[in-house]
């Protein structure tokens, strides 16, 4: 028989510091934890969208990213020879999208403009809607053919700052061509979330560019991709191609280094998190041997002494963990939950939504629980084998 | 002549430490009936609180037999013996033992525990105890609220909450002042002749232990002296 929670729940406070201390710890751990969790799981939700194996990017011969790649004009047609393209079922025209690619640097909102991060620039023409077909106009109004204006990713919108409809920005090669926002756009929460589109011929002419950096196509269904790259690499086209999950599992390389770094840190942290626990429970377990001994006495297993302090433990470590998912929530609240990372190579900003999930918040505290659990668990059996007659004796 | 509750035959406890044998106890023979409010006395070192804690099934002995309210206790192992503990065994200690963090109904409350029972019957029972030692009014005080006197009455109630046939109290009054161990073994008889509990009582003192009705001295783990005290007699057995 289980002794009352209540007798664990006001032992948790009998040693009032160790214990604050402890939960403080916990909460550091779990803070950190749900975050890390949460962009892991935003990063992943994000390159879900860019999964599609039917559009393949294609870059100058060499390049690995659109920033240090350019395709001159001519080369560009050669793509237009290509028989696994899918076409528009309206106008017949393959579905060929050719791109330009350029940066703006914008102040970040979270930091009131302390700091400023680079935006992927896009230029494109009708052809990329068709082509990214995810990518969606949520408010304002499309950019108007030969116009110097732009749309602007909704991601980006809120990461940064003087990117609203209406706002104009100094760009171009001189940056004397003024360009205005006319509209934000969506793109499923995948990574072209994270840029700002413009009409193509008018950023080639403002950026004084004659090549375009790169182009998209999509392959008609039933085609496989690996075909089709190896066609777009061969001696009769020369460029480099990707299908797109692969282009952006490469772009996203260093920012799943980090994560793993990250998860090493949060890990050494747990480990920092269970001899916290252990060390309080410990220190519990000493501090109660003639309780423990009185109790085992009138009748208490080892099995319900093992079971109490493992479930003070368990308590320590869900208020920490409660705490920690809290204090996390007001963290991204505060700062803003939009997290932007470089790209491998474009030196780009990719952004992320990081949203607390209910999966995200039980993932946090199924890891506080075991944290706990393990913690205690040698402490616990401590108490359970006290020698009874020996710690009933001592003064 | 009631049926014996305690019942040592040939009882040896002996103690290694350090590769060398100490014995406690040299093959002590010792029969206490349903009843009978006895007081095992001796200098320290003599064995008392051995034989008390081998009739509580707290330890075994090396050798010999055992048998307490109806169990051989020789024979049964550590789940079977805690088991028992709380069935038929109430434990007062010089300390008292209480738990800081619960109030005196809540320590009081602890042994039922280990029982099946709707919390009202344990709170009746709870009620009832605290009444006996004369602590209902007490109910809701943690132990650091109680005077020393007071906090024994509590750790009395739990000895007796669950109604057990015997209580072992080791040196019960070796902490409090005359007057207030004076209430406890007043109490401890009032246990003995009013409700019929068997006791067995350990102390040092000589007034403590004109209390009880058979005095047993122990010497270096032999049982020198065996002798009733005049004044009172067994308690009724019902």
């Amino acid at each position: 028989m289980a002794l009352p929670l209540k007798y664990h729940w006001r032992n948790l406070f009998v040693r009032k510091a160790t214990t604050v201390l402890t939960i403080l710890v916990i909460a550091a751990v779990i803070g950190v934890f749900t975050w890390v969790t949460g962009f892991n799981s935003a990063l992943k939700s994000s390159l879900a969208v860019a999964s599609d194996d039917r559009k393949i990017l294609v870059l100058k011969r060499g390049s690995t990213s659109e920033t240090n790649s350019a395709i001159p004009v001519d080369e560009y047609a050669k793509l237009n020879q290509l028989t696994e393209m899918a076409r528009d079922p309206n106008s017949n025209e393959p579905l060929l999208s050719p791109e330009m690619m350029t940066q703006l640097s914008r102040p970040r909102i979270r930091d009131e403009g302390k700091t400023w991060g680079n935006i992927a620039m896009r230029g494109v023409t009708d052809a990329a809607f068709k082509v990214h077909s995810n990518v969606k106009l949520i408010s304002g109004r499309q950019f108007s053919t030969g116009a110097q204006e732009l749309i602007v990713g909704a991601t980006t919108a809120r990461q940064f700052s003087g990117l609203n409809i209406g706002d104009e920005l100094q760009l171009g090669y001189s940056g004397n061509r003024e360009y205005t926002i006319v509209g934000t756009f969506s793109a499923s929460g995948g990574p072209m979330e994270s840029e700002v589109w413009g009409y193509l011929p008018s950023l080639l002419n403002s950026y004084n560019r004659t090549m375009y950096s790169s182009a998209a196509l999509r392959i008609k269904d039933g085609v496989d991709p690996e075909r089709v790259l190896k066609e777009i690499e061969g001696p009769a086209i020369q460029m480099s191609a990707w299908t797109e999950p692969a282009y952006w599992k490469a772009q996203t390389e260093n920012i799943g280094k980090y994560l793993v770094v990250t998860s090493i840190l949060v890990t050494a942290m747990a480990l920092a998190a269970i001899f916290s626990i252990a060390n309080t429970m410990f220190s519990m377990v000493a501090g109660r041997t003639r309780e423990v001994a009185m109790l085992r006495t009138i009748g208490f297993s080892q099995t319900a002494i093992l079971a109490g302090f493992v479930i003070e433990a368990v308590f320590l470590s869900v208020i920490g963990g409660i705490l920690g998912c809290i204090g996390c929530m007001a963290w991204l609240a505060e700062m803003g939950n939009t997290k932007d990372m470089f790209g491998a190579s474009s030196f780009t900003s990719l952004a992320f939504d990081i949203h607390l999930t209910a999966w995200t918040v039980g993932t946090a505290l199924a890891a506080v629980v075991i944290v706990g659990v393990v913690g205690a668990l040698v402490p616990a059996m401590r108490a359970s084998r006290v020698a009874v007659i020996s710690a009933l004796r001592e003064p | 002549m009631p049926e014996s509750e305690i019942e040592l035959r040939d009882v040896r406890k002996v103690y290694y430490k350090d590769r060398i044998d100490i014995p406690v106890l040299e093959g002590l023979n010792l029969s206490v009936p349903a009843g009978e409010f006895a007081v095992l006395m001796g200098p320290s070192g003599s064995g008392k609180s051995t034989l008390l804690h081998l009739i509580g099934g707290l330890d075994s002995p090396t050798s010999g037999s055992i048998r307490v309210a109806d169990s051989n206790l020789e024979q049964m192992n550590e789940r079977e013996l805690t088991a028992w503990r709380s069935r038929n065994v109430g434990f007062i200690f010089q300390m008292y033992h209480l738990v800081p963090v619960l109030t005196a109904a809540q320590n009081v409350e602890l042994p039922l525990l280990l029982f099946r029972m709707p919390s009202s019957e344990r709170r009746k029972r709870v009620a009832t105890a605290l009444g006996v030692v004369g602590l209902g009014d007490r109910m809701d005080h943690r132990p650091n609220q109680l005077s020393g006197g007071q906090e024994q009455r509590v750790a009395i109630a739990r000895a007796i909450v669950t109604d057990p046939r015997m209580i072992l109290a080791d040196e019960p009054t070796g902490d409090l002042d005359a007057k207030t161990s004076e209430e406890i073994l007043n109490l401890l008889n009032t246990l003995n002749t009013e409700f019929g509990k068997t006791i067995l009582m350990v102390t040092h003192d000589p007034r403590a232990a004109s209390h009880g009705q058979r005095l047993l001295h122990l010497d270096k783990g032999v049982l020198e002296r065996d002798e009733r005290t005049p004044a009172r007699a067994p308690a009724a057995v019902s």
